[in-house]
């Protein structure tokens, strides 16, 4: 389930500015894909892992994280070993394993608001173009972190009373409670962010693009 | 302040032609479901703006001013669920302090200092969607102080709260010293308050000591 990584720390990893440990992240994802020899990469992997170690990362929650992408990696490695050659899908394996393993340790070092600063500095040419709200676009990923686990929850909320109703099987009686719930929670977030005082929108407006509602919530 | 404030939604008038001057520390607004007293308070942020009238905050219209009005006015809704926004308990809080452009170490003390305020420093780390009801009610709260509001509006602060956490919020709302308005079905709440408003079908039927006012809103809605 996606949600916050972090883990608090103090770590060598910890203490780097989140811009450095992406800048390394994105340039180590170049130089993974240049290189081609197995050997290689396969020290890559293993550093990797000494480094994703030093953060002392909880058991539990890295055998959550790691679970699905073994998976994945297991089939990326039977495909390759079987429509190219074993070369490849080892290259295949530990390059990617490498990536996963440094992208861990950096988002389980990094507090999700340092990196959205990054992404709003980054961001920020393309805010002159008038193209994109750097404040908006930190806030939306903010979001998704945040309320995917909320969601998920409400999920399996609904589930449950509809199992309980006898409705188990029906994707219909799953779906449009959840739909109704999640934009209707959705409406109270986008007040709560005005209520806040969210000022990414303009200097006096509002996150939702709207300065106050005509009309009302009746209770 | 609201001059002749009126809220027509769909065709419907929420509130109707609402006098109201503000001044008490402690406010409580009751009524019956339905009968508008979310918009009123809403309308003290900014976050509904009046189809007719005009309100003020220490001068600044709502509708004009709403940047203004809400670093004056905080604003606490009835599910803390919906008021958090990032995943971790210490982001959440610096999250409106960001706009503010302080230094980081100020920033910091300023988030420590809100979450120490209500007994809830040990969740600075804490994943926001791994804490308790009443958990989340104290950190809405907390995001909500943190920026020095000079008066708080709450939405029904307990109403999904145990008894604990009702106590919690209860002792919360009681002791701060920052004026505040406290929209709510529980009476108990609200009974050592300054004033009551008592809301009905869009108008105020009632304004008076809280002890007067309850016994009157029990006597027609009980």
């Amino acid at each position: 389930m996606i949600g916050s990584l972090y883990i608090g720390g103090d770590s060598l990893l910890h203490r780097q500015p989140a811009w450095r440990k992406l800048l390394v992240l994105f340039a180590a994802g170049i130089v993974l894909f240049v290189v081609q020899a197995p050997e290689i990469l396969a020290g890559a992997a293993v550093a990797a892992a000494a480094i994703l170690a030093t953060v002392r990362p909880p058991l539990r929650a890295l055998r959550r994280q790691l679970t699905g992408v073994a998976i994945i990696l297991a089939a990326i490695f039977a495909a390759n070993a079987v429509f190219a050659d074993w070369g490849t899908a080892f290259a295949m394996l530990f390059r990617l394993s490498t990536l996963v393993l440094l992208a861990l340790a950096v988002t389980m070092t990094t507090r999700t608001s340092d990196m959205l600063e990054v992404v709003e500095r980054v961001l920020q040419p393309l805010e002159r173009t008038g193209l994109v709200n750097a404040a908006r676009v930190s806030l939306a990923v903010s979001l998704a972190i945040r309320f995917v686990p909320e969601i998920f929850a409400r999920y399996r909320e609904i589930r449950d009373a509809q199992a309980a109703r006898g409705l188990a099987g029906n994707p219909v009686a799953l779906i449009v409670p959840l739909v109704v719930r999640t934009l209707k929670s959705a409406e109270e977030i986008a007040a709560a962010i005005d209520a806040r005082g969210f000022e990414g929108a303009h200097p006096s407006g509002s996150a939702s693009g709207r300065t106050g509602r005509q009309g009302g919530t009746a209770s | 302040m609201l001059e002749g404030v009126s809220v027509v939604r769909d065709g419907r008038a929420i509130l109707d032609s609402v006098d109201l001057t503000l001044r008490e520390r402690r406010i409580a607004v009751l009524g019956p479901n339905g009968s508008g007293k979310s918009t009123l308070v809403r309308l003290l942020n900014g976050l509904v703006t009046p189809s007719k009238g005009r309100v003020a905050v220490d001068g600044h219209d709502t509708a004009k001013d709403a940047a203004l009005v809400r670093r004056r006015v905080g604003f606490v809704f009835q599910n803390p669920e919906n008021q958090i926004v990032f995943p971790i308990v210490s982001e959440d809080l610096a999250f409106g302090l960001k706009h503010l452009k302080l230094p980081k170490a100020e920033l910091h003390r300023r988030v420590l200092e809100a979450l120490e305020r209500f007994g809830i420093g040990h969740l600075a780390e804490r994943q926001s969607h791994t804490l308790s009801g009443g958990e989340r009610q104290l950190v809405a709260l907390a995001a909500v102080m943190v920026m020095k509001p000079a008066l708080v509006v709450f939405d029904e602060p307990t109403t999904l709260l145990d008894l604990r956490n009702r106590n919690r919020i209860r002792a919360a709302i009681t002791e701060m010293p920052e004026s505040a308005i406290v929209v709510s079905h529980d009476l108990d709440l609200v009974r050592d308050f300054d004033r009551a408003i008592v809301i009905d079908q869009g108008r105020v039927v009632r304004d008076d000591r809280p002890g007067p006012a309850i016994d009157w809103y029990r006597a027609h809605f009980g």
